[in-house]
């Protein structure tokens, strides 16, 4: 669909001419043989970008849809008040990524930069943030950044009910009267409680600033907040505006002149969806896309082969797991929980499944985020303590269950059933249940399983926000039903102190007891895989797991 | 119509399949006759040894696999067909020539058992629609009306039709048998409904009728043993398409569930690894599939060859008159 409503074509200054060069290209990355046409194309994309996605975005309201196509998108059309300094990764010198460390030499312990906001400050007592807006800055529509955006952004997420609710509960924001404009380029978020998110969430993906002044124009009396609009236009103040979205075919996105840190390298960026992994590699291998998304492991290996593809595998915020529901029998049992993490065969996995693009999940937190230690972890695989562990338990004799995974993700049918045969030698017969992807997410917010996989990644890195969204007995996604009350206790602590040296002690704790304790069946953590173009540079690894298109260059 | 003369002391109809399987009121074929006939067709006699094959297979897979089908070794992923492991092994270590050789436990029985029991309702109540079809009443009505729900059935694309019911059901083998029922039914209630109505006309039926013989005599004795053999040649042909759509259904993964071996999920599993270069997995199974359908496609043939009395006469004046090449004549086959 190409939008030619109202005075979108205008605003983002695509002509006729241009806009047929643009898909002119996409179309020969796709249809051109093999041989040297087509490296010739490769070669003449320049400034241009494409690449190959599972899946177009559904949305560009992030509001409502957090699906990887829906990600990108947001990434490169929003800004928010905030942003992490970048480092260069630690062990892939090609890549870089975000410093979300704890700095004890920098204000509020963060390594922050402004994006949006310029200047920012927390009262003494941790319970207002004031932020000071940059002034002079454009969106897609050319309305000035002011105070009443960040405002009417915070007030559409309490006036809705998609992810909104979610993270104005994070910072203890009940309601719009806690979000003041202070001044045209001022405005502050005053909470009940000290908050070390409360810088933290102004980096999250899922909090960019919208124009309000657009939103508030293509609003109607039945739809105040604008939600037709977004989930198909943009009124951001990011790098890139939308140009086309062709739900299932592709989306393409114009870096606008405009932006007020420059325009991007690439002009342009298409996202192509190309739902087969095997069709994606091919694309790549040929030449015909900078990036393919989301292989498979061994499609890695395979395409990092060639000579023109690059691969960058880093450490992410990914974690895959099994909830063992604590309110089944026999998981309401320690012992069988923790029997059942001794049999999980991880070297195994790590080597066959992931082919090394993962690493053992030792944690219940990612092992990149502030505070995450690895001292608790006692599970490597040892069958003989796993029945020893269920004779405590009574369970000599063992006993049989389910697991459920996802059909759309190949790798946990994989790991099944290799977990499977490992079960069988301690006495556990496990039936695996293929559940289709459609239905999967329901199947898990239900939490009737005996055993589901789940494979997540909490975008904000504190240990607090990772501990509340999975173990604390009143998370919505604590979906294996953990209830401990002093976790709870200690979570809920924890998020009420900005004092590092108490947080680390606190989430220390709750780390042991939960390791201890074995909530979940700790399987990997998956690396954030990008495989690209070799001349392609400047890939960047955010905690959201999402590509941002302007940082991306092409090597001369 | 022109009824032949009825062998003993039941009328037998035109195409009279007791004639080749009975071995009661006609000179039965016999063994030679069936070597014969072997002989002549090369061909069927594939098609027999392969279902043979798979059968044992099925049967002896305990005996005969060196390892067993679903135990994951991650010690031996991914690999290529060698001497420890014939046909190689998949990504979690399962050797594929073992899980091949299980795997007919499972396809078969759901093909079988999903195709007889299709072949038996619909035999049944094609026979009853066909021979009520024309009596007025009720019971033409209520004949009409099976047939419009079989035309209703049938509109529906038979595997989203499969996937339906599979989704209703529930993942099982049981619901893949009924699944595989349930579409075929009206293939056998058609095929039935159009042999009883040309017998239901004929005149062994109307003696039988003017004898005093109840209906449902008729049907079960004069009528379903002479309307039979196209039935039992589309037995065969069913069994292979119904393995195919077993095979299907678990591509997608509505099917049998992992690891049970299953050629349809092990090409689905394997089907990753063709594009890294580890074939394997996934085209040895889908080869014992094809030769498979292949076995039952050629047994179908074959049954519907001997079942054809034109065909049988052929083949004896044939086999009388000895030739250089003993060929037959390929028109009926």
């Amino acid at each position: 669909m190409v939008h030619k409503g109202g005075d979108f074509g205008a605003r983002h200054q695509i002509g006729r001419r241009e806009f047929m060069r643009v898909m002119t290209a996409a179309g020969a990355t796709t249809v051109l043989p093999a041989g040297s046409p087509r490296h010739a194309v490769a070669q003449s994309r320049g400034t241009t970008m494409v690449i190959a996605a599972p899946a177009t975005p559904q949305s560009l309201d992030h509001e409502y849809d957090v699906s990887l196509g829906t990600i990108d998108a947001v990434g490169a059309l929003y800004d928010n008040l905030l942003e992490y300094e970048k480092i260069p990764d630690p062990l892939v010198p090609a890549a870089r990524r975000e410093d979300t460390s704890v700095h004890t030499d920098k204000p509020y312990n963060l390594a922050l930069r402004g994006k949006l906001a310029e200047k920012w400050e927390i009262s003494s007592d941790g319970r207002m943030a004031r932020f000071h807006l940059r002034p002079g800055v454009k969106s897609n529509w050319g309305n000035e950044l002011t105070a009443e955006d960040v405002k009417w952004t915070w007030d559409r997420k309490l006036g809705l009910t998609g992810l909104g609710p979610f993270q104005t509960s994070v910072l203890n924001i009940k309601k719009p009267e806690q979000i003041k404009v202070e001044g045209k380029y001022i405005v502050s978020f005053a909470v009940p409680q000290p908050s070390p998110l409360l810088l933290k969430q102004m980096v999250n993906l899922s909090n960019p600033v919208y124009d309000q002044a657009k939103c508030k124009q293509m609003a109607t009396k039945d739809d105040p907040w604008a939600r037709k609009f977004l989930d198909n236009e943009t009124a951001g103040f990011g790098s890139y505006t939308v140009a086309q979205l062709v739900r299932g075919q592709q989306a393409v996105f114009k870096a606008r002149p405009d932006y007020y840190r420059g325009k991007p390298y690439m002009d342009t960026v298409i996202m192509k969806e190309v739902p087969t992994s095997a069709s994606r590699v091919s694309l790549l291998q040929r030449g015909d896309v900078d990036i393919a998304q989301f292989l498979q492991p061994l499609e890695y290996i395979t395409v990092s082969k060639s000579p023109s593809v690059a691969i960058d595998a880093v450490a992410a915020s990914f974690a895959i797991w099994i909830e063992l529901n604590a309110k089944i029998k026999p998981f309401d049992n320690v012992k069988v929980r923790q029997a059942m993490n001794y049999a999980i065969p991880r070297d195994e996995i790590l080597k066959t499944v992931f082919q090394g693009y993962a690493d053992k999940q030792t944690g219940c937190i990612p092992s990149i985020y502030p505070n995450f230690t690895n001292k608790y972890w006692t599970y490597d695989t040892n069958r003989d303590k796993a029945k020893a562990l269920l004779r405590e338990a009574g369970l000599e004799q063992g006993f049989k269950t389910s697991l459920s995974y996802n059909a759309g993700d190949p790798v946990q049918e994989l790991i099944s059933i290799l977990y499977q045969t490992s079960l069988r030698n301690i006495g556990v017969e496990i039936t695996l249940n293929k559940v289709p992807a459609a239905t999967f997410y329901d199947r898990v917010t239900k939490r009737s399983e005996p055993m589901i996989f789940y494979l997540d990644s909490p975008w904000v890195p504190d240990p607090g926000y990772s501990n509340q969204l999975y173990f604390h007995s009143a998370s919505y996604v604590n979906y294996s039903n953990y209830v401990n009350k002093e976790v709870d206790r200690l979570i809920e602590a924890g998020l009420r102190t900005t004092d590092p040296k108490e947080r680390q002690v606190t989430y220390d704790t709750v780390q042991r007891i939960v390791m201890g304790e074995a909530p979940w069946g700790f399987i990997v953590y998956p690396k954030y895989v990008l495989a690209r173009r070799s001349d392609l540079k400047g890939f960047t690894y955010y905690t959201s797991n999402n590509l941002r298109f302007q940082d991306f260059s092409r090597e001369a | 119509m022109h009824p032949v003369k009825p062998a003993g002391r039941r009328p037998v109809g035109p195409h009279d399949s007791r004639a080749w399987f009975s071995t009661r009121r006609q000179p039965a074929p016999g063994l030679r006759y069936f070597i014969d006939v072997l002989r002549a067709r090369p061909a069927f006699a594939l098609g027999y040894a392969i279902i043979t094959g798979v059968t044992l297979a099925a049967i002896l897979a305990p005996m005969i696999a060196p390892y067993p089908p679903t135990t994951a070794n991650s010690a031996d992923y991914l690999q290529p067909p060698n001497w420890n492991h014939v046909l190689g092994t998949d990504a979690t270590g399962m050797d594929v020539f073992s899980r091949i050789l299980y795997a007919p436990r499972i396809d078969l029985t759901i093909a079988v058992v999903g195709t007889l029991v299709s072949a038996v309702v619909g035999t049944l109540i094609g026979a009853l629609v066909g021979y009520f079809q024309t009596a007025g009443g009720i019971r033409a009505l209520a004949s009409d009306s099976v047939m419009r729900a079989a035309d209703v059935l049938q509109a529906f694309p038979v595997f989203v039709f499969a996937i339906a019911l599979v989704a209703i059901f529930g993942q099982s083998i049981v619901s893949i048998i009924f699944a595989i029922a349930f579409v075929n039914t009206p293939i056998y209630l058609r095929l039935m409904r159009q042999q009883v109505m040309s017998i239901r006309g004929m005149r062994f039926v109307d003696a039988a009728v003017v004898a005093g013989v109840s209906d449902f005599r008729i049907i079960r004795a004069h009528i379903i043993p002479n309307a039979i053999a196209p039935v039992l040649a589309q037995l065969s042909i069913n069994v292979g398409w119904s393995i195919l759509l077993t095979a299907a259904l678990s591509f997608v993964g509505a099917g049998v569930r992992a690891p049970t071996p299953e050629w349809g999920s092990m090409i689905a599993t394997g089907f990753q690894n063709v594009m890294t270069g580890q074939w394997w997995p996934s085209v040895m199974p889908g080869i014992a599939l094809a030769v498979t359908v292949f076995g039952f496609a050629l047994v179908g043939t074959s049954i519907e060859f001997l079942a054809d009395p034109s065909s049988r006469r052929r083949l004896a004046e044939r086999a009388r008159t000895p030739k250089p090449n003993n060929a037959l004549d390929t028109a009926s086959a």
